[in-house]
């Protein structure tokens, strides 16, 4: 199984990119902040725990994204291989063995991904220190160290994370039957499972205990209502996501009245589109809502803290500052993460559409009209995603700003917000745009074929 | 219940020929060419093939694997460029200059039927049968939509899925998505290659009566004597070329010819003195 996982590694190199960018990503944030703790050796005093508190909480954060992101990344290069992975299964592979295999793929990759990220994680974590000096966050004598520490670290975190991630994937993917997985699930279940109805329930339950806690117990707290108050959004964005078969129902009875008087067929095949592959298009929306709710909510946070500081006439103290890096570097971080799967689920999403784009072309439709639908698709999921996300937002902003300045709307007006949703809006739409014209170009007969 | 000129047609051409002053020319191929590959690769799918099919005539394309059979079927149908040479459909040129264009071009005068059906997925059978009118921009009918679905047997069916139903019934749906929009010509790419016997059966029988009582036009490749005996002539095709064609087949001529399809190509070549 180990020889077959090489080979598959080696011979679909596209399949595992965005894997291996998330690994490669995760593995270089993860050791750039180790390499701090190297750094912090020997020192003492503020600057000791500046540099500890950035380590761990960027280290927690890192693994979790690392987690999510590369199982998100690996669920899709496996179902997208649901054809071989069946076709193993009926020359007599037992699910054990293809698990061996996903996971030794997955395995083999992290090691890569892991060991090149060691230098890029020693210019990073170089340049980390050296924001840190000029910020005078950490006085200037202590001298950049990337030693034990920063390499068990980010080595060990990324490979299990990754393995970890892989053996979720493989006992989804292995679970379904022989004859099952070799049928072309023409219409998925969109349903909500009872699963993530209860996860659901939790994370905004979370979020708005966080965000009441946050607007009246540390109602005057300054800056530590920054603790409560800044996983809100991230809490809130996870719990609609969950929902997100269920919103894009919703947003489809709404929509689906404009969508058809003004998109004429393009609208009314978005419509149904929509309705039949509600599955595919909530794992579209999934990394919208996340993206879109944690960097408004985090930026806002930042904006609404630094606007009551200048306001009191403060300077920020060293602690404060580093909770402002750690903020921006988190909300990096998260940006990037869901940027790289929104970007991956959509090229997969769409290239999977090849067939169906091509049957389309077939009953009559010109490539325009195809893109079309897929346009007007990608507005749809993006306005909702942008809408969701601004919600999941509210849960950090709204709390935060009474607990800061007793009021419940910032100063900072929609600048923010609509930064981040046309950021949004552009990656939505340029992918999925450039995904289906590049799988258009296909002959249509070419297309369909098996 | 197939097209509007129906009743001109009805019964009157058995065999599937062009009656005496018919309406003339359904499918015109000029010396048609496909080459794909360059340089040591190069294949010649289609080697100057030439043909004219009389409209409300049923042909066979016949040939074996790899005789360029549904090269030949894909260029007639707009679904595939030549290399060379010209094609007419109902008197007029195809040729586009991009995808759009070719794409106006079929859904004005062609339909297609393939063997793996081709329905959309996530469509219900009225709004798969509806598609083609919707794309085109005209007003979807629905009437029309569900006579032509009566016909062919599927009218309590409407709003299945095509994973609701048999393959027949799917195929049957594609054929009902075909007549829709009146085409001229009809192509069948190994229509009945998919299906069982007696599904198989149902879909030759709709083809012949969308030739015999509607007047249309149909060109089906098939590997199958038995499907192709249903059509009016049985063409053979070799190593690209037109080898041969036989006028109101039986199964077993056919079966025959093809049997000694390779023979006479040698033979041909041999006097050809190649």
């Amino acid at each position: 199984m180990l020889r077959l996982s090489l080979s598959s590694l080696r011979r679909r190199r596209g399949a595992f990119a965005a894997s291996f960018l998330a690994m490669f990503l995760g593995a270089t944030i993860l050791m750039a902040f180790a390499s701090l703790l190297d750094t912090a050796e020997g020192t003492s005093g503020t600057a000791k725990s500046t540099l500890t508190t950035m380590a761990l909480v960027v280290g927690g954060w890192g693994l979790v994204l690392v987690v999510f992101a590369v199982t998100s990344t690996l669920t899709l290069s496996v179902r997208q291989r649901g054809a071989e992975l069946a076709l193993l299964k009926s020359v007599g592979a037992t699910p054990a063995q293809l698990g061996r295999m996903i996971v030794g793929e997955t395995g083999g990759l992290a090691v890569v991904a892991a060991l090149l990220a060691v230098p890029a994680a020693l210019l990073a974590g170089r340049g980390l220190l050296g924001m840190l000096h000029a910020s005078g966050q950490v006085p200037d004598e202590i001298g950049y160290a990337f030693g034990p520490v920063a390499l068990t670290m980010g080595l060990g975190i990324t490979f299990a994370s990754a393995t970890g991630a892989a053996l979720i994937t493989a006992r989804r993917a292995t679970r379904v039957r022989v004859t099952e997985s070799l049928m072309a699930a023409a219409v998925e279940p969109g349903g909500l499972s009872r699963k993530r109805i209860v996860g659901a329930v939790l994370f905004l339950a979370l979020a708005l205990n966080l965000g009441v806690v946050t607007a009246t117990m540390m109602r005057g707290a300054g800056t530590d209502a920054m603790a409560t108050s800044g996983q809100a959004d991230i809490f809130a964005a996870i719990g609609l996501a969950l929902l997100a078969p269920l919103i894009i129902r919703l947003a489809t009875g709404v929509l689906a009245g404009p969508l058809r008087r003004l998109g004429g067929v393009a609208g009314e095949l978005a419509v149904t589109n929509l309705r039949r592959r509600t599955g595919q298009m909530a794992s579209v929306l999934t990394p919208i809502i996340l993206f879109t709710g944690t960097g408004v909510g985090t930026l806002y946070l930042q904006d609404i803290e630094n606007a009551s500081m200048s306001a009191a006439g403060l300077a920020k103290t060293a602690e404060q500052k580093d909770i402002e890096t750690l903020n921006f570097v988190v909300i990096g971080m998260i940006v990037v993460f869901t940027a790289i799967m929104l970007v991956n689920t959509l090229v997969t999403a769409t290239t999977h559409r090849r067939r169906e784009f091509g049957q389309q072309r077939l009953a009559g439709a010109t490539p325009g009209q195809v893109l079309g639908t897929v346009a007007l698709e990608s507005a749809v999921l993006a306005a909702t995603g942008v809408v969701c996300g601004a919600v999941a937002a509210l849960f950090t902003v709204l709390p935060f700003s009474i607990a800061r300045s007793g009021t419940a709307v910032p100063d900072g007006g929609p600048g923010i917000f609509v930064a981040v949703a046309a950021l949004a809006v552009v990656l939505t739409g340029v992918t999925a745009l450039g995904t289906a014209r590049r799988t258009v170009r296909t002959p249509a007969v070419a297309a369909v074929g098996v | 219940m197939f097209g509007r000129r129906e009743g001109d047609h009805a019964g009157t051409n058995p065999a599937g020929r062009n009656p005496a002053g018919g309406t003339g020319e359904a499918l015109r191929l000029d010396s048609v060419s496909k080459v794909y590959g360059a340089g040591g690769n190069r294949v010649n799918a289609l080697d100057g093939v030439s043909l004219s099919l009389p409209t409300g005539s049923f042909t066979a394309v016949m040939g074996p694997s790899g005789s360029g059979k549904s090269t030949l079927l894909q260029c007639a149908a707009g679904l595939d460029r030549p290399t060379g040479g010209r094609v007419f459909v109902d008197g007029a040129e195809l040729a586009g200059e991009n995808e759009a264009a070719l794409t106006r071009f079929r859904r004005q005068r062609i339909g297609f039927v393939f063997q793996q059906f081709n329905l959309m997925p996530t469509l219900t059978v009225m709004q798969n049968v509806t598609l083609p009118l919707k794309l085109a921009g005209q007003k979807a009918d629905k009437d029309k939509a569900r006579a032509v679905l009566e016909r062919v047997g599927l009218g309590d069916r409407l709003r299945h899925l095509p994973s609701e139903l048999s393959g027949g019934q799917q195929q049957r749906v594609a054929i009902a998505r075909a007549l829709v929009t009146e085409p001229k010509v009809l192509f069948g790419d190994e229509p009945t290659g998919a299906l069982d016997t007696r599904s198989a059966r149902e879909v030759l029988a709709l083809l012949q009566e969308a030739v015999h009582a509607y007047g249309r036009t149909v060109v089906m490749v098939t590997h199958d004597p038995v499907a192709a005996s249903c059509a009016g002539a049985v063409l053979f095709l070799a190593d690209g070329r037109l080898v041969g064609q036989l006028v109101a087949p039986t199964a077993e001529a056919v079966a025959e010819r093809m049997t000694h399809l390779a023979d006479e190509v040698e033979r041909q070549r041999a006097t050809a003195g190649v």
